[in-house]
C-alpha cells in the first residue's frame, strides 16, 4: 500500500515534470533580441585570477591559516557565481544557436551547430566545475581546477562571434557582443 | 460507464490502436520510417497488440488463461521495443552534440540500473494475489516494465533539461507521449499490483484513455509541420561592440594586453 502510494505519487511528479518542460518549450521566444539582452557581460580577467592556483598559493604564504580560509571561502564563493553566469549564458547561446540550427545557408548552419557543442560543454563544465567548487568549499584546502570552464568560454565567444557574423556579415558580432 | 464492455470501454481499446496503424501508414511512406526504425516497429506491434488482445477478449472461445498468456507474451515484447524506442530517442537527442554524448548516455544507462533495482525491490513488496499467478504476475510486471521505462524517460527529459539540449520536434513529440502514458500507466499499475485498485473497471479506462492522448500527441508532433518562426536581425547598442572586441583580445592575447 505504501510502495504503491509513493510509486503514485512519483509518477504525478515525473508526469508534472515533463508537462512543465513541454509547456516552457513551447512558451520559448525565439527571437534573437531578447535573448541577446539576457547576456549578462562577464570579467573574464576577474575570472582568471579567481581560478589561478599561484593567486592561491601567494595567499596561503602570506595569509594566516584562519585568515586564508575566510578569504578562500570568499574566493570560492565569487568564482561559483561567475560559473553560474557562464552557465546560464551558455543557456542562452544556445536557443540562439537553435534557431540557426535550421539556416539554408550551410556555413550558418554549421556554425550554429558548432555554438550549440560548445555551449553544450560550456554548461558541462560548468556543471563539475560547480561540483568541485562546492566540494572545494566543504575542504578548503584541496585543489581547484576551474581552467576547464575559462578554456570553454573562450571558446563559445570565438563560436558566437562566427555564428554573428555569418548571420549579418554587416555587423559582424552583434549577436555575441554583450558576451 | 467506466465498467468493462461499455461503448466507452470498445472505443478505448480499438481506437487508438487503428489510429497507431493510421500513423504509422502516413509515417512509413516518409523519412521517418528510416530514421525512427524502431519507433515503427513498436507503433505497428503496439497497435497489431492491442487489437489481438481485443478481439481475444470479446471472443467467447478463448478462455481466461489463454487471454492471459497472450498477454504475458505481448508485454514481454512490447517492453523490450519500448526500451529500444527509449533508446533511440536518447540516441536523437545526443547524436549532434559530441561534448554531452558519453555523459549523458552513461548518466542515463546509470539511472537505468538504478530503476532495474527499485523495480526489482518494487516487485518483491507487490501485495499477494488470490488470483491465478498469470494474472497476478501480469501486475507485478507491468509495474516492474513501467517503473523502469518511465523512469527513463524521466531522465531523458531531466538530462535535456538541465543541459538545455535541443529536441528534434519529432523526437519531442514521441518522448512526450511516451513519457505521458507511461507514467500514468505506472501509476495506474502500482496502484494494482499493491493491491491497492483491482477490478473496479476505472484502472482500464484510464490506461486506455492515456494511451489514446499519447497517439494524438504523436499524431501532432509527428504530423503536423513545425511552425517557422521569422528570425529578426538582433539590433544591439554599438557600444557593446567594443566591450566584446576588448574582452576577445583580452582572451585571444592575454600578455599584448598587459603593460
Amino acid at each position: 500500500m505504501t510502495l504503491a502510494v509513493i510509486l503514485v505519487i512519483a509518477a504525478a511528479l515525473a508526469l508534472l515534470f515533463i508537462l512543465g518542460v513541454t509547456f516552457s518549450r513551447s512558451l520559448q521566444v525565439s527571437g534573437g533580441t531578447a535573448l541577446a539582452t539576457q547576456i549578462q557581460p562577464i570579467d573574464v580577467e576577474a575570472f582568471r585570477n579567481l581560478v589561478n592556483p599561484a593567486e592561491d598559493d601567494y595567499l596561503r604564504r602570506r595569509l594566516p591559516a584562519s585568515e586564508f580560509r575566510r578569504v578562500r571561502q570568499k574566493r570560492l564563493r565569487a568564482t561559483a557565481a561567475y560559473v553560474r553566469t557562464a552557465g546560464r549564458n551558455a543557456a542562452i547561446l544556445i536557443r540562439m544557436g537553435q534557431t540557426a540550427l535550421t539556416a539554408s545557408d550551410p556555413a550558418t548552419a554549421e556554425a550554429a551547430r558548432r555554438l550549440v557543442d560548445n555551449a553544450l560543454l560550456l554548461r558541462r563544465n560548468a556543471a563539475f566545475a560547480l561540483l568541485r567548487i562546492y566540494l572545494a568549499l566543504a575542504w578548503p584546502n584541496s585543489g581547484l581546477a576551474a581552467a576547464t570552464v575559462l578554456h570553454g568560454y573562450e571558446r563559445l565567444n570565438g563560436s558566437a562571434m562566427l555564428l554573428g557574423r555569418l548571420q549579418n556579415p554587416s555587423t559582424p558580432v552583434r549577436i555575441s557582443a554583450a558576451l | 460507464m467506466l465498467q468493462a464492455h461499455s461503448i466507452l470501454w470498445h472505443y478505448l481499446w480499438i481506437a487508438p490502436n487503428i489510429l497507431c496503424l493510421v500513423l504509422a501508414v502516413a509515417v512509413g511512406r516518409s523519412s521517418f520510417r528510416r530514421q525512427y526504425p524502431l519507433f515503427f516497429s513498436y507503433l505497428i506491434f503496439s497497435a497489431l497488440e492491442g487489437i489481438c488482445l481485443y478481439a481475444l477478449d470479446v471472443s467467447p472461445k478463448i478462455s481466461a488463461i489463454t487471454w492471459w498468456r497472450v498477454f504475458w507474451g505481448g508485454t514481454i515484447v512490447d517492453g523490450l521495443l519500448k526500451f529500444a524506442v527509449v533508446a533511440e530517442l536518447l540516441h536523437h537527442l545526443l547524436h549532434s552534440w559530441p561534448a554531452v554524448a558519453r555523459l549523458g548516455r552513461n548518466l542515463v544507462s546509470g539511472v537505468g540500473a538504478l530503476l532495474v533495482l527499485l523495480a526489482a525491490v518494487a516487485a518483491a513488496f507487490a501485495a499477494p494475489d488470490n488470483t491465478h499467478w498469470l494474472v497476478g504476475g501480469a501486475h507485478v510486471l507491468s509495474q516492474t516494465l513501467y517503473l523502469t521505462v518511465a523512469g527513463l524517460i524521466l531522465s531523458i527529459f531531466m538530462l535535456a533539461a538541465s543541459f538545455r539540449i535541443p529536441w528534434e520536434r519529432s523526437a519531442f513529440g514521441i518522448a512526450l507521449g511516451a513519457g505521458v502514458v507511461w507514467c500514468e500507466h505506472l501509476a495506474v499499475w502500482a496502484l494494482v499490483a499493491g493491491g491497492v485498485v483491482r477490478n473496479r473497471g476505472w484502472e482500464d479506462i484510464a490506461n486506455m484513455g492515456a494511451f489514446h492522448l499519447c497517439v494524438l500527441i504523436w499524431f501532432y508532433y509527428l504530423l503536423v509541420p513545425k511552425k517557422v518562426a521569422a528570425n529578426a536581425p538582433t539590433p544591439l547598442p554599438e557600444n557593446n561592440l567594443d566591450v566584446w572586441n576588448r574582452e576577445l583580445e583580452r582572451l585571444v592575447h592575454p600578455r599584448a594586453l598587459q603593460p
